[in-house]
Formats: structure tokens, C-alpha cells, sequence
């Protein structure tokens, strides 16, 4: 009779290249993590939103001057000790007017967006996803708001509610969501023919449910992306206003103002217009590079 | 329409390229050194930024001072001001005799006097040009006090139908207006005023055409018809007038081009084209001074030190004082602010010297009275009861009874202009410092200001001010008149016997009478702080040095320095 | 202005095919299509009416209240408002408009005396309309190209360079673009020369003094262009069809010419649509800073002055020449992308 020889042990067979089953944000996250610009654009805007939330804080300890202080006979100084990046034409800092002015611009800046969202978001799921009659009424209310020409509905809301920031960035969100609206129609037109929506309305989901889970999710891409770009916009928006005399009251300083005052002084104190208009570009180019980055990370298609 | 500034590139390329070899052969070129030579004609031209452009060319709409300096150019008044501003001098009237009782002024015109297409002008048209301003249809913005409380018949101004015709016609034939000769124009008064003469020099009432008008409307113009009736001055063709220029070319909201009128009674002046720019940002206006394409500039304050600093320019650029005053402005209709002893601590804590010298950066003058420097009435000594004083300020608003909290639910209305906002974000802040009170900003475009004000939505409004139309205290102190509430009294302060010391000083024919009555009522202005007094304005222009003969008055159009005498003015050789 | 996002149609998904129509078939279809679309904007101008009336007398302040300084009396408004159908109910004011914009009379300037504003309108459009252009042409071959060699080199210093250009041409406000460029190559340059030459720096002319008005008003499009085509053309590389081209070893510039533009334009022509119609409709900005007597410049002055009439005309303008422009985009589209079922 023969010792019954043990069974070589069986190897393990080797994983195929699964990859692991992670949810899409997760994925997003990673692939955005791994763009450098982009990280460096969020790292900008996270400094830029903790700046805009401590610099009231930072006068309080006087680690940075007034921002409403005036001196009048030290305006339009040069950099100096007591003031880093010089006075405006009322001798306050500009240094503490730049960092205060945050607040007032990523506040416009991010809430517009949301306006813009909210509004053009909803406006565009339903025009697409309903078609038909809804869909070319709806475009057509749309493209009287387009042709709309916004600065008489801006000036109305400014000089009815007064000049706050809540009527300026009002006006501006409701003006502006046309574009957002159209493209997210768009998308919902190509998406709402995919078989993975086919096989959904197969099973029996509810509209709602179809919207939510299936659509929604598979916009979003270029509607971040849309957002991101429309959030410097804003702010650029808001120095246009002041331009034009509609802005943010005084003495709250913000970019827009900032960027106003400093270009009536553009000859004799160039740094005036430069300082600001910095900021909003470094805010800007920031958030593009955010935007890129998303796209890139949301795009299926590219290679890990 | 197309091709408004041909510039030939080749060929100025070319000469750049010239230049630059030559400029560095000869050093500097800053056009230090001029003459005082004539420059040819085709180099006579004088190019000025007028800001903005004319509402309309026919001078009995015009309103504005940047419509006026066209108006006074294409038509002359009867009288004009003596340079030095003291008194007038003949005009298109050669000469004037007033009756003994003071109510009919008798105008001798000039014989020689001729339209720019060579008809005589005759007492005629001018009966007929100071009716159109009469004329309620047409609705003249300076009919009213001007005219229409001067001229006999023209207290009715605001009872008349402006859609009857009819009525129009009998309402303009009762008027003190007749031409008993084609030299004499006879204007009668409702009431003696020391102060018509000056009315005389203003660049509203002057003569009209009225073959001109009613061929440009294609025949005769009824009364109550304003449309046809302007269709003359939408062309330059049409614009006839008697003054030392014509327009020859009008370039909607870009530039209107005025040539020397030969039919002139006075001969034609110097220089050959005048071209008024219609540019409304200061920089870019400043950018086109330093290249060369315009011979004034008058600086916005931020460019004052620049120009202060820069070796050439500040050679160029003087600081001319204007009869303008500005002050902040109480509604005194609404409670704190009737409180005179508040009014007082509010303008008393005010730093002007700060505000003049830092905020304005040295082109205003601090000033706490009523009328200018440079005009009869201006007296410094009457303003202490409203100089800066911070101590006795705070002991006001103490003894006021309004607590600091109660004012600052109050805001401070602003124009949007970024000249008005610097000055009130100053003042807020003066407030702030001196008083410990906090009174905010509110900016808002300037219709809305202007239509808040005038229905008495404000608690306190400025900076508000006032640039005289010609220098007589009449025209300023009627706008405090109660009549005038919410009509340029926006405060609508009260002031009591203010109203019949003023009526009795502006029908006054004596001098010293009247001067006396004024400086009352300027004390009591003053001294009730029925309006916060902050400062009188200056322009700090820049004049290009081949411009000569210039004869600049407090008086003249805003940033247009001597532009009520420029007949004799030319361009040197540069 | 308005967002200048994308203005219609997605970047993303392509559209669903749909079974080709003969071209004798699509030409009727299309000819319908554009037919309907210029019947449907009758009901979208009178909206638009309706709306800028309403709001425009919503808003404080009548045509004659000054500045600042002397006011009209009383007497004198009334008579204002009697010549100019002031006095009239707004609904009475409102049909009366219509019924002269059927007969394309805009009425009187309420600002400039006795001129009539469709005088006023297209006096000014001229100016506007060839800067508009000018840009348009500027802002086509170069936003267009840097997208394309951008995606082209993604990730290499060549996209680098070119997006940062651009993006950051994009991030300055115009108003600030257009005193840089004055003071370069006007002041300075005047003074580098010796008072000889410089780049005229204010008011329209056919000839050097529109360098730099238009290379203001291309700066943001250009970016946004570029940026666009970027995004698009990076989307069609990564298609199988394209992957086929370059495997076949076919030329780039055949590759590039002949498939990647012609897919990667849809978007990109999208947005054209509307930069066109804002652009020659005027940038007040550039108009201000320049001096240029453009009609974007006229229409925010008869925003803040209350002129009514001036108002109405150019929104009326305004919105014709958006919706023509959506339309031609919409055609074109067609042309683009065979399987577009006009709906």
C-alpha cells in the first residue's frame, strides 16, 4: 500500500487585475490628489478662505492694522514697516484692505456660484429630462434672460433694496445661471439616452430616483468645472460694478472696490490697482487650475 | 463718420524712426522753449476735453456747463463779464439804459451785428429767442428763477397749458418783451432787481432765427410743437448764430468742431478750429494731454501729486480758483437734525484744513462760508462759528441732547462718483474720530440720489454744492429761499425772516443795501449751520505753454480754462 | 455682461445618433428649423420688452432729474412729461411702444434733444460693430490655435505657457488692460520717441487707433476660447478613431486638420455664438477707456440717466442679435455634426 504523499499545497491563484472596487469620489479624490497644480490651486484657495476668516481676528491682536483706519496725511505711501504693501488715497492699509477684501470676494465669488446652481442647475435637469413642450418653453424663457442685458436689472435691485452685498450678488446670480442652465440640459439630453438610464426606466425607477442617481452624478463633470471658472468671474463681476458705481459700499474694502479705486490712480500710484488686481488673478488662476484639475480627475477616460 | 482721426502709419512710422535718431542727437525734446510767434493755420487749433456731450445745441436747452461752453461760442448774450469779474461790459448790446424806477431795461444792439450766414441780427430775433425760453412747451431747463421771476408776465410760467397752443401764444405775447426798432430790444421786469444784468450775460438767452427754425421743421412751427421746433440744432448746417465761431462738424458723442465765424461783429478770432472732445475717463484724457493730442487737462486729485512731481508737467499745471463752494446738507425736516446745536457739532468736527490739503490733495481751499473767495460778499470772518473745533464740537453735541446712539442709525448719501466717496468716506470718519459718532456711507447711483433728495428721503446728503452763473450773491442766496425746498434746498432749513430779507436784497438797486443784506443772511446761514460749510473748489489744469492770451475767470466752463474770451487767444509756434 | 459660459450645448457628451436624412430632406428640415426659430423670436423680443419696461420704471429717478446742482422746477417736468407721453398711464405707454416698434419707431431720445434713437442707435452700432469684428477676428485663429497646440503638448511647457498666458490675460479686468496698454504704448512710447509717435489713445479711426481697443476687448474671449478648445480637443484625442489615425501613421497636420478640429469645434462654436453677439454688442469698458462713441458706452448712460426710449431700443437690439447669433450657432452645428436632429 502506498503513504499517501500530501497534495503539493495549491498555489493561490493570482489576482487578475481587478481593480479594487472603490466608489467614484473616492477615485476622483485620488486622481486630484495627484495633480500637482491643482493641489497647489486648492492649497491657495484653503490659505485665502482661512485668510478671509482670521483677518478680523489678526486686527484684534494687532498683528495687522486696521483696515478702515484712515490717515490722510500718509495717503498713497510707498511699502513701508508699519504698512507692507503701502496706503490708499485715505492712507488705510492695503495689506489689511487686501486681506479683508477676501471675505467680501470669495463670498460673491462662491455664493453667486451656488445662486447659479441652485437655479440653472434645477431649470436645466428639468428642461432636458422632460423635453418635449416643457423643454422648448423653458429654453425659450431661457433665452429671454439670456438676451436680457444685465446692468438695468442690477442697478433696479441695487437702488430698490440698496447697495448691499446681499442685492449685488443677488443681481448677479440670478442675471448669470442661463449659462449653466443650458449646459446641464445638454448633458442630461446625451445622458438620458445611455443604456444604463434605459435599463434604469426598464426596472421601474422613479423619475426622481433616475435624476438623483443616474443623471446628476454623471452631469456634474463639466458643471464643476463650469463653476469654477464662473467663481472668479464673479469676483471680476464685482470690480466691473464698481467701475461702473454699483459696487460694495465703503469703507468695506473688497477687490472689486480695491481695483476701482487704484485705477483712478493709475498714473501717480501704480501698486494701488496692482495689489488688488494680483489677488483676484492669483484667485482666479487658483481656481482654474482647481477646475482643471477636476476634469482631469472626473475624465474616465484618461490613463491613471 | 468713418476715418475721424486719419493718421497716415507709413508715414508717421517713418518720422518716428526719424525722430528717434534726431532726438537723440539733440538731447531732450520737451517743448520748453516756445515762442511767441503765431504758429501757421493750419496748426491753429485748440483741442480741449469737454467731458461730455451737449444734450442739445440750441443755447436755451443748454444747462450744463459742458453745453454751454459750446452754446457760448455759437451765440453771444446781450452783455458779458469784465474779465476781472467785477462788473459787466457790452456784449452783442453795445450799451443799456435802465429806467428810473428800475423796471424796463432798454438793449441797444449792434448795427453791425451779423448771423454766420450774413443777415443783419435784428431786435427781432431776439424777442423771438427769449421767448423760445419762455416758451413752457419747450421747457427750458433755465427758465426758472432766471426768467421766469424777472420778466414781467413770466410768473404765469407754471399756470400755462404747454399742450394748447393758444394759450402758449398769449401767455408769450404778455410777456415784457417788445423790439420797438431793429436796434432796441425793450425787456420789462415784474419787479426792480439789482441783479438783471447779470442775467443778461447768461449763455441761455440769446437771439434765435425763426426763418432758420421753421425751414429746418419745414414750415411754420406752432407754439406747443417742441419737436419741430428743435430740429434746427440736430444739424450744423442749420446751427446759425452770432457768435465768434460756428460749428462745422458735429461727431455724436465723440467731437463737435467750431471754425471761426468771419460775420463776427468783433472780427474773427485768432484761432483757426476749436475741437472740443467728448472723453469721459480722467485718465485716458490725461494719457491723450501727454502725447501731444490735447492742449488742457484738468487733473483728477490722483494724479495732482504726479503732476506736482513731474518736472515738466508741473510747470504746465497752476491752480485756478472757481466761485464754487461745496457743503453737507441737513434735513432739517427730520428729527435730530432741526437741532441747531447738533447741525453745529456735526460741522465742527469736520478737519477741512485735513480734507483740503490731504483728502483733495491741495486743490480745494478749506472754507466755513457762503460765497467764494474771488466774488463780492466773500468775508472769512464769518465763518468761525463753523471751524473745525473738536473740544467745543463734542461740548455741542453734549449739550444737543442726541446721544451718539441715536445717530448712528443715520447714513450719509453719496453720489457714486469716486471723488464724492473719498470725501465722505473722510468725513465718516472725521465723525468717528472727533464725535465718537458713527454715521455710514450710503451710495447710490445718481438719479437715485437726486430723486431722494428731492422728495426729502435723506437725513444728510452731500457733498452738496453750488458754482455760480455769473458773480452776483443773488443767485446764491436764493437757493435757501424757502420757495426753494426740495427744489436746491433739499434741507428745506428754517430760517426766520430769511426769505424777506433775501427778496428785498435781490430787488434792491443799491449796493450797499444789498451787500448789507446778504451778509446777514450769510451769517445766519452760518451761524445756524442751516448747511455744514467744507470747501471751495479750484482746478488744477494743465495748459500746454503754446497756448497764449488765455484769460481765465472763476467763472469759467469746468475744465474749460478761459473760455469766456476766446477771441483773442492763439497758438504759438511749437 | 452675461456669463459667457458655454453657451448650448454640451462639451461633453456627443449627441444620440440619429438615422441620417437625405441632404434634399435635411435642407427642408433646415429651412423649417430656422423659419420657426425666427417666428419664435417675435414672442421672445416682445418678453423682453415687457420685462426692461417694467423694471425700467421700477427703477427711482425720472429722465429729468439732474446730476446734481440746479433742478428742473416743477413746471418744467410737467412739461417734459407731457411732451415726451410721460404723463400717459404705463400701460398706455407700454402699447403705445409696441405699436411704434411695429412700425420701427423707437421715439425720441429723452437725453439728446429732438434726435431719434434708432438715429442715435445705429450711428453709434457702426463703431461697436467693427471693433466687434476686429476682435472676433483676432480671438477665432488665436484662441482657437493655443487650445489646439495646448491639448496637443498636454502636460508639456508649451500647454504650460499657453494656458498660463491665457488664463492670466483673462484674470486682469479689461478696464486695467486697456490704461496698461495706453500707458505703454502711449504715454511712454511718446515719451521713449520724443513726442514722435505713439498709438493714438483715444476715439475710433480706421487705421492705428484700433490696436489697442481691440486687443482689450479680445483678451478675456481668447482665454475663455482657448481654454475650451482645450478641454474639447482633449476629449476627441483620447477617441478610438483618433487613436486609428495616429496607429495608420498618418500625418499630424492631416490627423489634426482633418479629424481632431472638425469634432473638437462643436463646443468651441457654441460659445462662439454668444462671445459674437456680446462682443458687437459692446463692451461699456473698453468703450469708456478708449472714448470710442460705441453703443455700449450709450446704453449704460441711458441706464443711469433714465432715458427711456434708449433703453427699450437697445435691449431690442441687444436681444435680436443674441438670438440670431444662438440660431447661426445652432445651423452651423448642424453642418458640424451630421447626426443632429433638429428639434
Amino acid at each position: 500500500m502506498a503513504v499517501p504523499i500530501p497534495a503539493a499545497p495549491v498555489e493561490l491563484q493570482q489576482d487578475w487585475d481587478v481593480p479594487e472596487q472603490i466608489g467614484l469620489w473616492t477615485d476622483v479624490w485620488r486622481r486630484f490628489r495627484r495633480n500637482r497644480i491643482a493641489v497647489l490651486g486648492a492649497v491657495v484657495v484653503a490659505i485665502l478662505i482661512i485668510d478671509a476668516i482670521l483677518a478680523p481676528l489678526l486686527v484684534h491682536f494687532g498683528i495687522v492694522q486696521d483696515p478702515i483706519k484712515q490717515d490722510v496725511t500718509n495717503s498713497f505711501a510707498g511699502p513701508s514697516v508699519g504698512h507692507l504693501l503701502g496706503t490708499d488715497q485715505l492712507g488705510r492699509d492695503m495689506l489689511s484692505r487686501l486681506m479683508h477684501g477676501a471675505q467680501i470676494s470669495l463670498t460673491i465669488g462662491i455664493l453667486v456660484q451656488g445662486i447659479i446652481l441652485v437655479i440653472g442647475g434645477t431649470i436645466g435637469l428639468i428642461s432636458g429630462y422632460a423635453g418635449g413642450r416643457t423643454d422648448n418653453l423653458l429654453m425659450r424663457f431661457t433665452d429671454i434672460w439670456y438676451a436680457f442685458p444685465d446692468l438695468i436689472f442690477v442697478l433696479v435691485l441695487v437702488s430698490v433694496f440698496g447697495a448691499s452685498l446681499l442685492s449685488i450678488f443677488v443681481a448677479i446670480g440670478i442675471v448669470n445661471w442661463v449659462g449653466l442652465a443650458r449646459l446641464v440640459r445638454g448633458q442630461v439630453l446625451s445622458i438620458k439616452e445611455k443604456e444604463f438610464v434605459e435599463s434604469a426606466r426598464a426596472v421601474g425607477s422613479s423619475h426622481l430616483k433616475i435624476v438623483l442617481r443616474h443623471l446628476v452624478p454623471n452631469a456634474l463633470g463639466p458643471v464643476i468645472i463650469t463653476l469654477t471658472f464662473g467663481i472668479p468671474q464673479a469676483i471680476f463681476l464685482e470690480a466691473v460694478l464698481s467701475y461702473l458705481g454699483v459696487g460694495i459700499p465703503p469703507p468695506t474694502p473688497s477687490w472689486g472696490v480695491m481695483i476701482q479705486d487704484g485705477y483712478q490712480a493709475i498714473f501717480s500710484a501704480p501698486g494701488q490697482v496692482a495689489f488688488p488686481a494680483i489677488a483676484v488673478a492669483i484667485t482666479m488662476l487658483s481656481f482654474t487650475f482647481i477646475g482643471d484639475g477636476l476634469r482631469d480627475a472626473l475624465d474616465p477616460r484618461m490613463k491613471r | 463718420m468713418w476715418g475721424l482721426h486719419p493718421r497716415k502709419q507709413v508715414r508717421s512710422l517713418a518720422v518716428g524712426i526719424c525722430a528717434v535718431v534726431v532726438a537723440f542727437a539733440c538731447g531732450n525734446g520737451g517743448g520748453t522753449g516756445t515762442s511767441n510767434e503765431a504758429a501757421p493755420n493750419d496748426q491753429q487749433v485748440l483741442r480741449i476735453n469737454d467731458g461730455t456731450e451737449p444734450n442739445s445745441y440750441d443755447p436755451g436747452q443748454q444747462t450744463y456747463t459742458y453745453e454751454a461752453a459750446v452754446g457760448r461760442m455759437t451765440f453771444q448774450s446781450l452783455l458779458l463779464p469784465k474779465p476781472d469779474l467785477s462788473d459787466v461790459q457790452p456784449g452783442a448790446a453795445k450799451s443799456y439804459d435802465v429806467s428810473s424806477d428800475g423796471l424796463t431795461y432798454t438793449f441797444h444792439l449792434r448795427p453791425e451785428a451779423k448771423w454766420s450766414d450774413g443777415k443783419p441780427v435784428t431786435a427781432a430775433d431776439w424777442v423771438y429767442g427769449w421767448k423760445r425760453v419762455l416758451n413752457p412747451a419747450l421747457a427750458a431747463g433755465y427758465v426758472d428763477p432766471f426768467f421766469d421771476n424777472s420778466v414781467a408776465g413770466g410768473d404765469k410760467y407754471g399756470d400755462v397749458d404747454s399742450k394748447s397752443s393758444s394759450a402758449i401764444d398769449t401767455f408769450l405775447n404778455g410777456l415784457g418783451l417788445s423790439a420797438p426798432d431793429d436796434h432796441t430790444f425793450v425787456i420789462k421786469l415784474a419787479q426792480p432787481a439789482g441783479y438783471f444784468k447779470w442775467i443778461a450775460t447768461l449763455w441761455v438767452a440769446t437771439p434765435i432765427r425763426k426763418d432758420i427754425v421753421e425751414q429746418a421743421a419745414g414750415g411754420p412751427v406752432a407754439s406747443n410743437d417742441a419737436t419741430k421746433a428743435e430740429a434746427w440744432a440736430n444739424d450744423a448746417k442749420t446751427i446759425v448764430g452770432n457768435g465768434m465761431f460756428k460749428i462745422s462738424e458735429i461727431v455724436p458723442k465723440d467731437h463737435v468742431t467750431l471754425v471761426p465765424n468771419p460775420q463776427y461783429w468783433g472780427g474773427a478770432p485768432k484761432v483757426q478750429k476749436l475741437t472740443y472732445y467728448f472723453i469721459s475717463d480722467a485718465n485716458t484724457a490725461f494719457a491723450k494731454y501727454r502725447t501731444g493730442d490735447l492742449d488742457t487737462y484738468t487733473a483728477s486729485t490722483q494724479n495732482v501729486q504726479l503732476i506736482r512731481n513731474d518736472p515738466v508737467l508741473s510747470k504746465q499745471a497752476k491752480l485756478y480758483p472757481k466761485l464754487t463752494t461745496f457743503w453737507m446738507t441737513f434735513n432739517e425736516k427730520k428729527a435730530p437734525f432741526d437741532n441747531e446745536k447738533l447741525r453745529l457739532a456735526l460741522s465742527k468736527s469736520i478737519d477741512r484744513d485735513k480734507l483740503a490739503n490731504n483728502v483733495l490733495n491741495g486743490t480745494d481751499k478749506p472754507f466755513s462760508t457762503f460765497i467764494p473767495q474771488g466774488m463780492n460778499g466773500y468775508d472769512a470772518s464769518l465763518g468761525d462759528s463753523q471751524k473745525f473745533d473738536p473740544t467745543a464740537a463734542k461740548k455741542l453735541l453734549a449739550d444737543s441732547g442726541v446721544t451718539a446712539q441715536q445717530l448712528s442709525q443715520f447714513k450719509l448719501l453719496t453720489r457714486d462718483t469716486t471723488a464724492n466717496k473719498t470725501v465722505n468716506e473722510f468725513i465718516s470718519a472725521q465723525w468717528q474720530e472727533n464725535l465718537g459718532v458713527n454715521i455710514g456711507i450710503e451710495v447710490i447711483d445718481s438719479k437715485t440720489v437726486t430723486s431722494r433728495i428731492r422728495k426729502g428721503q435723506f437725513d444728510i446728503y452731500g457733498p452738496d454744492g453750488w458754482g455760480a452763473d455769473y458773480p452776483d450773491q443773488q443767485d446764491w442766496f436764493d437757493i435757501f429761499l424757502s420757495t426753494a425746498c426740495h427744489n436746491l434746498n433739499w434741507g428745506c432749513p428754517t430760517l426766520p425772516g430769511y426769505d424777506d430779507n433775501i427778496k428785498k436784497a435781490d430787488s434792491s438797486r443799491n449796493e450797499s443795501d444789498r451787500n448789507s443784506m446778504y451778509k446777514t443772511a450769510q451769517k445766519q446761514l452760518i451761524d445756524t449751520a442751516a448747511v455744514g460749510f467744507i470747501y471751495q473748489a479750484a482746478e488744477y489744469t494743465l495748459i500746454k505753454p503754446y497756448v497764449k492770451d488765455l484769460k481765465i475767470t472763476a467763472i469759467d466752463d469746468q475744465a474749460i480754462p478761459g473760455d469766456l474770451f476766446y477771441h483773442d487767444i492763439f497758438i504759438a509756434k511749437h | 455682461m452675461a456669463n459667457q459660459a458655454v453657451g448650448g450645448r454640451p462639451f461633453g457628451g456627443a449627441r444620440p445618433a440619429r438615422r441620417l436624412l437625405a441632404p434634399s430632406s435635411r435642407a427642408g428640415a433646415l429651412t423649417v428649423f430656422i423659419v420657426r426659430r425666427l417666428l419664435w423670436m417675435l414672442p421672445v423680443v416682445f418678453f423682453v420688452i415687457l420685462i426692461t419696461f417694467i423694471l425700467m420704471h421700477l427703477a427711482p429717478g425720472s429722465p429729468w432729474d439732474r446730476g446734481g446742482g440746479r433742478q428742473l422746477s416743477a413746471n418744467v417736468v410737467q412739461n417734459l412729461n407731457v411732451r415726451y407721453g410721460l404723463d400717459k398711464p404705463l400701460w398706455q405707454q407700454f402699447v403705445l411702444y409696441l405699436w411704434n416698434v411695429v412700425h420701427f419707431d423707437f421715439g425720441l431720445s429723452y437725453q439728446y434733444q429732438g434726435k431719434t434713437v434708432s438715429s442715435l442707435l445705429l450711428g453709434s452700432w457702426v463703431y461697436t460693430f467693427t471693433l466687434g469684428v476686429l476682435a472676433f477676428c483676432v480671438i477665432v485663429p488665436v484662441g482657437i490655435g493655443l487650445g489646439v497646440i495646448a491639448a496637443l503638448r498636454q502636460n508639456t511647457r508649451v500647454d504650460y505657457v499657453a494656458m498660463g498666458f491665457s488664463t492670466f490675460g483673462a484674470s486682469v479686468p479689461n478696464f486695467v488692460v486697456g490704461m496698461l496698454l495706453i500707458i505703454i504704448f502711449g504715454v511712454y512710447l511718446y515719451t521713449l520717441t520724443g513726442g514722435a509717435y505713439s498709438l493714438p489713445v483715444a476715439g475710433f479711426g480706421l487705421d492705428d487707433h484700433l490696436i489697442m481697443p481691440v486687443l482689450t476687448l479680445a483678451t478675456l474671449p481668447t482665454a475663455f476660447i482657448a481654454r475650451l478648445t482645450r478641454a474639447s480637443t482633449l476629449d476627441i484625442l483620447r477617441q478610438d478613431y483618433i487613436r486609428t489615425a495616429w496607429a495608420k501613421g498618418l500625418p499630424e497636420r492631416l490627423v489634426v486638420l482633418k479629424h481632431i478640429l472638425k469634432n473638437s469645434l462643436i463646443p468651441v462654436v457654441t460659445a462662439l455664438g454668444p462671445t459674437f453677439a456680446f462682443l458687437v454688442t459692446g463692451s461699456v469698458i473698453v468703450e469708456t477707456v478708449f472714448a470710442i462713441p460705441g453703443i455700449g458706452r450709450s446704453f449704460v448712460t441711458a441706464v443711469l440717466s433714465r432715458d427711456y426710449t434708449m433703453i427699450l431700443a437697445t435691449t431690442v437690439l441687444f436681444s435680436v442679435v443674441v438670438a440670431v447669433a444662438n440660431l447661426v450657432v445652432d445651423v452651423l452645428y448642424v453642418f458640424i455634426d451630421p447626426r443632429v436632429r433638429l428639434s
